[in-house]
């Protein structure tokens, strides 16, 4: 099934395979995504993560698509301390979306999902130091 | 006496109120609203703009050399007491375990120096005598106490100037630096990833680093050893992990104290016949290209690296070389996260920007060491 979609004046041909799948498979200008809309669209107003999802998501894709598909666990990219965890085991997150927020030379950075998928284990807690390369999360 | 007589005694102030007063003191509110509204450089621009205000107040008396901020800058200023004073504070606050993980960042410290000499360069084509365009120059180092102590020894009489530019361009970096780090480097390059798998650092090198460094640049540049030293010295009451009560009196106090009567004492050197002239605006101009030559050296010099290194590094951490901490070290990172969310090149540009933070001390201990025999 095909749909135009119009962001900020360009049109934009996406393909569905199946609207009621979750995740739902797009196809847009020969790239794929998984995306998984919210149960309900009025809460997705309030989620700032949300709202600047979709050009993050693409630039991750670019890149990444093909390498991520088997990695199942996320692991920290530089070190430092966990100061916000926003994930919990049983989660079902979507590529782009911020896991941890670690802070590093007193700079805040979010970490975000480089796959979509649910999560089995999240291996690190608030306030814990954390080492480059150390896992966070794994997914099922 | 009578009233005709005592008339001008009581509105003296307005009587000596000039021109150039209402500019300065209108200089000073813009100041004063940067850091008050816009919270730019606070810390440094409300006591300066408040000492700019103070100093276009006719016949007020405290930038006399017994009023306040005239005792201020001989003691403070004219024995360089109060930037030594705010690099124990700034040694306090850097980490160095980034740059002792990766010592090649030293080359791009290094590099971030090129502005200091492009712009003296400059500054002598556009008619400045030598001591004058070494002073200048030093905005390069971008870097306020090595820029202020530095002129103190060469050239008094620009300290204003000098120190608003040094610090009114570091307020601006993060406008500054981001094109030029866009126009200079491809996406391909920015979106060069980097590992950060060093060894960690031992408690015992942590220690040993401000005591050999200080050993090390003092003998080689005994000029530059007073702001090493002092630098080294905050650092080592932080890292020996003995001293806690010190290493936070140096991050807060020490350094919060200096740096409002340094800014005041600074800030009331503004008076209008001392800053109102071609000669500021020249500064001004040459402040601005000594942070823009900074940049795109560090950032070609990065590039440089980037193609030794088999495209292993990322060459927006050159723009990172300059000194700034932690702000250029920061920005070289954010936008590499800007261009690809799961890019960090934190500790890296960490590594370069501390490096660039050494870089510049010494290389204003240079510039002060062959200047001062020359003139």
């Amino acid at each position: 099934m095909k749909y135009s979609v119009t962001i900020k004046d360009k049109s934009y041909i996406v393909e569905i395979e199946d609207i009621n799948a979750r995740p739902v498979i797009a196809c847009v200008e020969g790239q794929r995504f998984e995306v998984i809309p919210a149960a309900n669209p009025a809460e997705c107003e309030n989620k700032p993560e949300v709202k600047t999802r979709t050009p993050e998501v693409k630039s991750f894709d670019l890149r990444n698509n093909a390498a991520n598909k088997n990695v199942n666990e996320m692991t920290a990219p530089l070190p430092g301390v966990v100061i916000e965890l926003f994930v919990k085991a049983g989660d079902v997150i979507e590529a782009g979306q911020v896991i941890v927020i670690i802070e590093a030379m007193k700079m805040k950075n979010s970490i975000r999902s480089t796959r979509a998928g649910k999560i089995s284990d999240v291996l690190t807690n608030v306030n814990q130091t954390v080492a480059h390369k150390q896992v966070l999360v794994r997914f099922e | 006496m009578n009233l005709t007589e005592l008339l001008p005694e009581l509105l003296k102030g307005l009587l000596n109120f000039t021109l150039g007063n209402a500019v300065m003191i209108t200089a000073s509110l813009v100041l004063i609203y940067l850091a008050v509204f816009k919270e730019i450089e606070p810390v440094l621009l409300l006591p300066i703009g408040f000492g700019c205000l103070l100093a276009n107040i006719p016949l007020a008396g405290m930038t006399a050399a017994e009023g306040i901020m005239g005792v201020l800058y001989d003691a403070g200023i004219k024995t360089e007491l109060f930037p030594l004073l705010i690099f124990i504070g700034v040694g306090a606050m850097i980490d160095f375990s980034p740059l002792l993980a990766q010592p090649r960042m030293v080359l791009l410290g290094a590099a971030g120096q090129f502005g200091i000499f492009g712009t003296l360069m400059l500054a002598i084509a556009l008619g400045f005598p030598l001591n004058q365009a070494a002073s200048i120059g030093v905005i390069g180092a971008i870097d306020g106490p090595t820029s202020i102590f530095v002129a103190t020894k060469l050239a008094p009489e620009l300290l204003a100037p000098i120190a608003v530019a040094a610090y009114s361009y570091m307020s601006l970096i993060p406008i500054i630096q981001p094109p030029l780090m866009r126009l200079l480097t491809t996406k391909k390059e920015r979106l060069i990833q980097m590992d950060y798998a060093p060894k960690p650092i031992s408690q015992k090198t942590l220690t040993l680093f401000p005591i050999v460094l200080t050993l090390v640049v003092g003998l080689l540049v005994p000029d530059a050893t007073p702001l090493i030293s002092m630098l080294m010295l905050g650092n080592l009451l932080k890292v020996s992990g003995v001293v806690d009560r010190l290493s936070k009196a140096a991050q807060n106090e020490i350094i919060n104290v200096s740096t409002l009567f340094l800014g005041l004492a600074i800030g009331a050197t503004m008076s209008a016949a001392a800053f109102l002239n071609w000669d500021t605006g020249k500064i001004m101009l040459l402040g601005l290209i000594a942070f823009v030559l900074d940049t795109v050296a560090g950032l070609l010099f990065g590039k440089l690296m980037c193609v030794l290194s088999g495209y292993k590094i990322n060459p927006l951490i050159g723009a990172a070389g300059i000194s700034a901490f932690p702000m250029a070290g920061r920005l070289a990172a954010k936008t590499a996260n800007d261009e690809d969310p799961h890019n960090f090149i934190l500790m890296h540009a960490m590594g370069a920007n501390t490096a660039g933070q050494l870089g510049s001390v010494i290389a204003g201990g240079v510039l002060l060491a062959i200047v001062s025999k020359l003139v």
